[in-house]
């Protein structure tokens, strides 16, 4: 059969072609080698647009500078006449600002056609890359056990977390006695580094998941610490102990002293985790520390305070003294966080001069009070730089959710709160905290724009 | 309605548009996508079906932000919506935006329409 070259036909083939490209699930890009941008796919402009800082998208690089600032240059120095310019580049996004589905990395691979054309492939990747995080987190705990058999404390635990039995392992390990039984196991942690909730909630996504595994600093007996990994596990048949008997062992805890696999594990946290500048948390920290926490206060409500804190006139320090001195002010900062909170709060940088501090199972009076620590700490702190010794200050706002958190708009809605309190410190003359009450006007998007005169 | 056409900026002009016939949408110089509360295309003028390159009954009964603009799914265009249907609150916004009309980026005003009340949600494409 004659293929039908009717301009009919050609029109209707026209118009699937385009609908094809319209809907590819892929964003695709064609450019000169400058960026300029002479064909793009809607996929493109759903996750370019809302990173375009002038809110065209006449150009690539321009629409990606914010987060992939070296493209241009990236391009220009490829030294072949075509080819693979990268492939599957992954960028972080700035995300979580608007929403919690939009994306948070992106992946890109770019392609030099010829002298004067590259063509790009964009894509959301966040959820590929969660999913890959897991499974390689069950790879390490895999790797853990099987490559390297070393001692470990082998503990049983009952329902509600307290210790059933004692062994010759747990003295081993951790050097406690047989005075330990009875203990909840919290007992193994240093101060501050686990609430009564989170101790439940590791025996609940044990039950949920078939294990839960965490690495941190753990406690021996004559107080000091080391690197452990700790895995609790259902014991199998615990029916048979006896569902009546509270004290009956319901769950096995293994810990395995890690401290010489310390500095490889923390090094690949950090560079997925934490601020360049400071060390805190990062964003996507922050914001996986707040999922996991309202998560967890589905199933047992609990109060989750948090604290925003921001450099007070932080723009006439960097203008006064120059950037490199604004950064020793904002590593200052963040070393009176570090040393002021908790281990079980997450301390983060969201950006620029602002900082965020989640405390979960911590009530108003109790946030308002360490909130009003750090700022009177900070307010005596001078910090040395090249341009002479800098004093500053904060400000900062405290909201707490109560009861279930999913009802009440989740952490958006708590950071709208802090930000409105933040803002209205600020407004009563900087260097003081506020708490946030149902009198605040809530005004949408003021506090976010106002605050950045400082 | 009035017998001149609606400008884009017209205010009410959600209503204006639910009582239009096709013929009437057809007239207007900016180009006109309405949908229902589960997205689905129930309006598409000529303006905007020339210049999307796309005959109305491929647009049609598909859902807006999934299979007609993905360009509009993001934060920008879509969440207003969405965010709008769950305080059950009034949207009318006017934002400048960049299409991908025939795989060009095309400069443009949108113009967001949705009331608790509606027939119909509607997004309005003015070129700039």
């Amino acid at each position: 059969m004659l293929p039908d070259d009717s301009p009919e036909q050609l029109r209707a083939e026209h118009e699937a072609l385009i609908q094809f490209l319209y809907l590819a699930p892929v964003g695709l890009v064609q450019a000169d080698l400058d960026g300029e941008i002479a064909m793009i796919n809607p996929i493109s402009a759903q996750l370019l647009m809302p990173l375009s800082p002038d809110g065209c998208l006449t150009n690539l690089f321009t629409a990606l500078e914010s987060v992939a600032p070296d493209l241009r240059l990236q391009c220009s120095q490829f030294p072949r006449a075509q080819g693979m310019v990268f492939e599957g580049l992954h960028i972080h996004l700035r995300a979580a600002e608007h929403s919690k589905r939009a994306p948070q990395i992106l992946s890109l691979t770019l392609l030099k056609l010829d002298q004067a054309r590259i063509m790009a492939v964009i894509q959301d990747v966040t959820a590929e890359v969660r999913r890959e995080r897991q499974l390689r987190q069950s790879d390490a705990w895999l790797n853990a056990i099987l490559t390297r058999i070393s001692d470990y404390a082998l503990v049983s635990i009952d329902r509600a977390g307290r210790i059933v039995e004692w062994n010759e392992s747990i003295a081993r390990v951790t050097g406690f006695g047989e005075h330990v039984i009875g203990s909840a196991y919290s007992v193994f942690y240093p101060p501050g580094a686990m609430t009564p909730e989170h101790l439940l909630d590791r025996l609940r996504e044990a039950d949920r998941n078939g294990w839960s595994l965490d690495e941190g600093l753990r406690l021996r007996a004559d107080g000091s610490q080391f690197w452990c990994s700790a895995l609790i596990a259902p014991l199998p048949d615990r029916e048979a102990f006896g569902l009546d008997d509270p004290q009956a062992p319901a769950y096995a805890l293994i810990l395995r002293d890690i401290s010489d696999k310390r500095a490889a594990s923390e090094k690949r946290r950090q560079a997925a985790f934490c601020d360049h500048l400071t060390g805190l948390a990062n964003r996507r920290a922050f914001f996986e520390a707040a999922e996991l926490e309202l998560d967890r206060a589905v199933h047992t409500p609990r109060p989750l305070a948090l604290i925003l804190f921001d450099a007070d006139l932080f723009k006439n320090v960097n203008d006064r003294y120059g950037h490199p001195a604004g950064d020793r002010v904002l590593c200052d900062l963040a070393d009176a966080l570090r040393d002021s909170f908790r281990i079980v709060d997450t301390v983060a940088r969201l950006g620029g001069e602002e900082f965020a501090v989640l405390l979960p199972s911590t009530s108003e009076g109790e946030a308002l009070a360490s909130a009003e620590r750090l700022r009177a700490l900070v307010a005596t702190r001078l910090v040395a730089t090249d341009m002479g010794e800098i004093a500053y200050t904060v400000s900062a706002g405290v909201a707490v959710l109560e009861g279930d958190a999913r009802e009440t708009g989740g952490i958006d809605h708590l950071i709208k709160r802090a930000d409105q309190a933040l803002y209205l410190a600020k407004g009563r003359g900087r260097n003081r905290v506020a708490t946030w009450t149902s009198h605040l006007p809530a005004n949408e998007d003021t506090p976010k724009r106002s605050r950045d005169a400082g | 309605m009035t017998t001149a056409n609606p400008s884009f900026d017209t205010r009410g002009l959600a209503d204006l548009l639910d009582a239009s016939s096709q013929e009437q949408l057809d007239t207007l110089e900016f180009g006109v996508i309405g949908f229902d509360a589960d997205t689905i295309v129930q309006r598409y003028n000529a303006v905007e079906s020339q210049a999307a390159g796309l005959s109305p009954q491929r647009v049609l009964g598909e859902p807006l932000f999934t299979n007609v603009a993905p360009c509009l799914n993001n934060f920008l265009v879509a969440q207003r919506f969405e965010d709008a249907a769950d305080e059950g609150s009034e949207l009318d916004d006017t934002i400048d935006y960049v299409l991908t009309l025939r795989m060009r980026p095309i400069k443009v005003k949108l113009r967001l329409l949705a009331s608790p009340g509606g027939a119909h949600r509607y997004v309005l494409v003015q070129r700039r």
